[in-house]
């Protein structure tokens, strides 16, 4: 197992000692694959990926990973009022190799506008960040991990409330990502995008399952994983996670 | 071309003071009201001023003094931040509280001396000497040097605090030096400004620009010109009508925000 470029072992962490948030969570993930972080809210995804992260105040467990890995926070986290643009942004993706009092490489900035490019935003650069859409926000920051150029790539909701062409587009680039061998973890209340995916990791404060999503995602794994958030649909096969956003 | 006040020596003094202060807003005011820093810049001026107070008696350099009580501040208002176990705003206010009525005590009643309370909480055109434009001109420097070592830190930890990290980003020593800077700042611009004001010039110009500057470099470079012409301008005032420059800086200031915010308003709906 020691060749998977993700590697999780009994980790358990919470933002306190003695105040886990999230317990036994253990998973190993091939090169090129997708897989859901499924959960409800406050049931331990972005915990999970502020461990991945190694940034957890307090956390046990093994956590394996090639390369530091990319971060998409969720649109909200971000400060729509800084006077940057989108080519701004992205380029937040090549500060590690340049140290700040040299100027940015102009490989790293050709790097950043193809990035854009690759979300469709190629006329957006010199677009103010803040004056964007939700979803072309969304676009900017995921190019802005893609310019990280890491192995693995981690995506808090990052089709939460996006506009269809966004999310067609974010799509899109998923799939490439994935036939680049790179490892996607995507947070998500989407079941049936979830089933679309490699493999699901359902947390609900622990572990509830993990697997491919035909093996995971039965109406009983989704019923512990959401509690009374849980709507069955009619046949009992096609389950909805109802999305109580709170933020 | 400068209006004759300007040709007695202690206006000169000021005057080069008031442009590297506006060197120093133009660095350090656009990080201060970008990273939300206005509050902590204008508690920053007033903690040091018991700290003043006590240097004439002491017969030492009020900025070393002042400087100590404003560390003591600084590093009290980072230690509860990070803690989270009080409202940082409610402890904040109360040791502004407190800092302001201790000076006022030590100034009237314990040493009653002639430092005058209100050219420490005001600011005050003579008696600049050259100790105060080397600390000052030393500040600015370090302010100078510090951004360009650590601007994407600032600028990435204030836009997304949650990612800096995974970007390879050290955050919170970056952070920290920010407000050392910004309190060293603070120290060298009472003598000009005033404890009370030294959000005329560190705050008020960045937060005029911030309404109109499309990037961090085009804000820099427009709060330091404003802040130079308010300055200035605020000197001459003093001057002509025999006031502090603290407050006229701070009024000169603070109309032009208001036009300028109530401008970029009207324009943005009929737009």
């Amino acid at each position: 197992m020691s060749g998977s470029p993700v590697v999780v072992e009994g980790l358990a962490g919470g933002y306190a000692a003695g105040a886990d948030v999230l317990r036994g969570v253990s998973f190993t993930l091939e090169a090129g694959t997708i897989t859901a972080v499924l959960g409800p809210n406050g049931g331990g995804k972005t915990t999970l990926f502020r461990a991945m992260l190694a940034e957890l105040p307090a956390q046990r467990g093994v956590v394996r990973l090639v390369g530091r890995p990319a971060y998409v926070p969720q649109t909200d986290r971000t400060r729509l009022d800084f006077p940057v643009n989108a080519l701004d942004v992205v380029l937040m993706g090549a500060y590690s190799r340049t140290p700040s009092w040299r100027r940015l490489a102009r490989a790293d900035r050709d790097a950043a506008r193809a990035c854009l490019d690759r979300v469709g935003l190629a006329d957006a650069a010199r677009r103010r960040f803040g004056a964007l859409s939700g979803g072309q926000r969304q676009r900017v920051l995921i190019a802005r991990a893609l310019l990280q150029d890491s192995p693995v790539v981690l995506l808090d909701e990052p089709l939460s409330g996006v506009d269809a062409v966004s999310a067609a587009r974010i799509d899109a680039v998923f799939d490439e990502l994935r036939a680049e061998r790179r490892v996607l973890l995507v947070a998500t209340h989407d079941v049936e995008q979830a089933r679309r995916w490699d493999r699901v990791v359902c947390l609900n404060g622990e572990q509830v399952a993990f697997g491919a999503p035909a093996e995971v995602l039965t109406t009983a794994v989704l019923r512990s994983t959401y509690g009374a958030e849980l709507v069955v649909l009619a046949g009992g096969e096609r389950a909805v996670a109802v999305d109580h956003h709170s933020h | 071309m400068l209006p004759e006040a300007f040709d007695a020596p202690f206006m000169q003094r000021a005057l080069l003071e008031s442009l590297m202060l506006a060197g120093l807003a133009g660095v350090l005011g656009s990080w201060i009201v970008l990273r939300r820093l206005a509050f902590f810049t204008h508690g920053v001026g007033t903690a040091a001023f018991p700290g003043l107070v006590v240097a004439g008696p002491a017969g030492v350099a009020p900025q070393l003094t002042g400087l100590a009580a404003a560390l003591l501040y600084a590093g009290g208002v980072e230690w509860l931040g990070r803690a989270r176990r009080v409202a940082v705003d409610a402890a904040t206010g109360l040791v502004l509280v407190g800092a302001l009525a201790l000076g006022v005590i030590l100034a009237s009643d314990v040493f009653e001396s002639g430092a005058g309370v209100d050219r420490l909480l005001f600011g005050s055109l003579i008696g600049l000497s050259d100790r105060d434009l080397w600390l000052t001109g030393l500040a600015l420097a370090a302010a100078v040097v510090l951004h360009i070592a650590l601007r994407r830190s600032w600028l990435a930890q204030g836009f997304d605090p949650g990612t800096a990290r995974a970007l390879g980003i050290r955050a919170e020593l970056a952070d920290r030096l920010l407000l050392l800077a910004i309190t060293s700042a603070a120290v060298v611009a009472l003598d000009a400004v005033g404890a009370l004001l030294v959000t005329a010039v560190l705050v008020i110009p960045a937060a005029t620009v911030r309404l109109v500057a499309p990037s961090v470099a085009t804000l820099q470079a427009g709060t330091a010109v404003l802040a130079a012409v308010e300055g200035v301008a605020g000197l001459w005032l003093a001057y002509e009508l025999n006031i502090g420059p603290g407050p006229a800086i701070a009024v000169l200031g603070g109309a032009l925000f208001a036009l300028v915010a109530v401008v970029t308003a009207v324009a943005r709906r009929w737009t």
